[in-house]
């Protein structure tokens, strides 16, 4: 029968106007209500009803019917009743004494079943559902020209109910995408501003559209700068969220300028009392003094600390305890270094992570040889040069860098103090440099050989250039350059003369004249300088730092090069 | 807290024993010389107490250099004693700490 022959001018009428609503509506769930009436009165049945199937379980669920008795939100276990049937077979079913066939379901609300027409709503990606129509009035029973009417009808019905799912998932799609564009804006607005000259760089590379790593630096008011890097265990919007939590946690006791250790411990405290079980926190924080060069952190899980001199050798800082969130009261430890004119880069696994050419992790190695590339170029555009490195490669997890580096070149004062040509002030003057160095984090058996070639030499403007005139001043300077510390001592005695000015030979055991031995040995460098105003002697003394080559648990002392 | 400099001159145990304390500088390293000069002009065994030294510069160490020479001219025991951490360093980077008699103890410290 050809579909000429098929349809009359009132099944035209009701496609035609199935077809309109379909396409005009704005409300999908209403239009199907009302196409299901108009589907029940056309086909001369007593209801009408639309199932379709809802989730991984494949249950039928009613979404619209007409009749006596409401069953919108009835459910039918997937394959079950004739609807279930109508489905499984993608073939309209067409029964027309309910009482004799096997797989009738039952009545509803005192509803008769005599009768029954259903067609499955078969779309493209597969079944979504059947149409189905109970009871001819009049006690007709359906015939397959209804049958044939039934199906035409249920092809529009299922192109609606595609198109809506469509649309809903293109929604759908397009508000998680909006959610996820907010969550990054947001994640950029915890991220510090870019501050100029500040010596800690960071930059975040998320793999997705939001990160699980993020990177802070600020001020302290004692002038330290206090940093931190984290990396959120997972993906996602529910790591995402824990990342915001962590970097709010870690800024707030951060500003607090605890020890490390006890700045993680802390946040590790809350998070372990909140965070859900599975989820965890990688993360460095610790502080940089810009004056002292002094470098301290605390590492909880992170991949090691790099240390970088400025000589090209490395040092490898490992964690100090496991991530934060999962063992609550854990003791972490500190670390501490003189930065000097070395680098410190703190990194995400996802820097290290990053696939070779043979597929392999790059690894610590594999990152130094990176930096080793790019040594030459200036910290940011060196932390850029990285990015656009390990972007080259194939970079599979959100990855954070972070850099702490000082131009080597720039004068930091440390310290300064003026005094009598009196040696009552050699103990204030040996307080002075003491305090300095504890600053700088030095161990005590380094500070006391500095701190003697100090005294020796402010004894010996006080002996020799004024030669006990107590109406002599000098003054004595502390600066840091680099990986140097710079003691420079002037008076305004009469001028000395810098070749008389040498070590002795200390194999002849004598009284006296040791003072410039200890200088010499103490001090890296040390000789007189023109002063740059007026008369006097400057004496310029040298103490490399080494970079903090030589680390240990409390503090990383220069390496000396005595014996 | 660092103790007061002060130097003391005492007899015992058949020593004459001068014991400093505080830090030996250029302001009072004349005393701990002239301390020592005097104690060995009563001809009998030295011996210096630097226990209670927190530091010494190398005015310090030439009081301890000229007594020792002058013990050695007239043959007479001269000992550094109990001599603290940042004695021995101070001696050690002016290789000074194989030249002094140095015993741990007036007890270990020889009388002729």
């Amino acid at each position: 029968m050809s579909q000429r022959q098929l349809l009359g001018t009132e099944e035209f009428g009701v496609l035609a106007e199935l077809g309109h609503a379909f396409a005009t509506t704005l409300d999908i769930n209403q239009t199907v209500r009302q196409a299901v009436e108009q589907i029940a009165i056309h086909m001369d049945a007593e209801a009408a009803a639309l199932f379709l199937i809802d989730g991984n379980k494949g249950e039928l669920v009613c979404r619209a019917c007409s009749g006596p008795v409401d069953v919108t939100g009835l459910r039918v276990p997937r394959g079950r009743g004739i609807v279930g049937r109508a489905i499984k077979q993608n073939k309209v079913q067409l029964v027309q004494n309910v009482a004799t066939d096997v797989d009738h379901a039952g009545d509803v609300g005192g509803f008769v079943t005599r009768s029954i027409l259903c067609a499955p709503l078969s779309a493209a990606e597969g079944p979504i559902g059947a149409l189905q129509v109970l009871n001819k009035r009049s006690g007709q029973l359906f015939d397959t020209h209804d049958r044939d009417i039934l199906r035409l009808l249920a092809v529009p019905t299922t192109l609606a109910l595609s198109n809506a799912r469509l649309a809903e998932e293109l929604m759908q799609r397009e508000r998680l995408r909006r959610e996820f564009q907010l969550a990054r804006q947001m994640q950029k607005t915890l991220l510090p501003l870019r501050q100029k000259d500040c010596p800690v760089l960071g930059i975040n590379i998320p793999a997705r559209e939001i990160s699980g790593d993020f990177y802070d630096h600020f001020a302290l008011p004692d002038g330290r700068i206090a940093f931190c890097v984290g990396d959120v265990s997972g993906k996602g919007m529910d790591a995402a969220l824990l990342m915001v939590r962590a970097s709010s946690l870690l800024r707030w006791a951060g500003k607090e300028g605890l020890p490390p250790d006890r700045w993680l411990a802390r946040v590790n405290e809350e998070l372990c009392q909140t965070v859900t079980e599975g989820r965890f926190l990688c993360a460095l924080a610790g502080y940089f003094d810009p004056e002292t060069s002094l470098l301290e952190w605390s590492n909880a899980g992170l991949p090691p600390l790099l240390l970088r001199s400025a000589k090209g050798g490395y040092r490898q800082f490992i964690a100090d305890g496991p991530p934060l969130a999962i063992l609550a009261d854990y003791p972490y430890t500190s670390n501490r270094c003189l930065l000097g004119d070395g680098s410190a880069y703190i990194y995400s696994d996802g820097a290290t992570d990053v696939r070779g050419e043979g597929s392999e992790p790059i690894g610590i190695d594999g990152f130094q040889a990176l930096i080793d590339q790019l040594v030459d170029l200036v910290p940011r555009a060196r932390l850029r040069g990285l990015v656009s490195r390990l972007r080259g490669l194939h970079l599979a997890d959100d990855t954070t860098l972070m850099l702490v580096e000082q131009d080597p070149e720039e004068a930091h004062y440390l310290a300064g103090i003026s005094i009598g040509c009196d040696a009552h002030c050699l103990k204030l003057v040996r307080h002075t440099v003491d305090e300095q160095l504890q600053r700088l984090g030095m161990p005590a058996d380094v500070r006391q050989r500095i701190v003697l070639a100090i005294d020796e030499a402010t004894a010996n403007v006080i002996r020799h250039a004024y030669q006990g005139d107590a109406s002599g001043r000098m003054s004595l300077d502390i600066w840091r350059m680099g990986g140097q510390l710079h003691f420079v001592l002037r008076d305004w005695a009469r001028e000395v003369d810098p070749s008389r000015i040498k070590p002795r030979d200390l194999n002849h055991c004598r009284p006296g004249g040791l003072g410039i031995n200890l200088i010499d040995m103490v001090m890296d460098q040390w000789g007189f300088e023109a002063p740059a105003d007026g008369s006097g002697n400057v004496l310029r003394m040298i103490k490399n730092l080494h970079e903090g080559e030589r680390p240990c648990p409390q503090a990383v002392a220069p390496d000396t090069g005595e014996k | 807290m660092t103790a007061a400099n002060t130097c003391v001159t005492v007899n015992e145990d058949g020593f004459r024993v001068v014991r400093v304390a505080g830090e030996v500088d250029l302001s009072w390293s004349q005393k701990l010389r002239k301390a020592i000069l005097d104690a060995l002009g009563g001809g009998g065994p030295v011996a210096v107490d630097l226990a209670a030294v927190s530091y010494i510069d190398s005015s310090g160490i030439a009081a301890l250099v000229e007594g020792f020479q002058s013990a050695r001219g007239k043959s007479q025991p001269f000992s550094l004693v109990s001599v603290s951490q940042p004695v021995i360093a101070v001696l050690e980077l002016a290789r000074l700490d194989r030249v002094f008699p140095i015993y741990p103890s007036l007890a270990e410290a020889p009388k002729a």
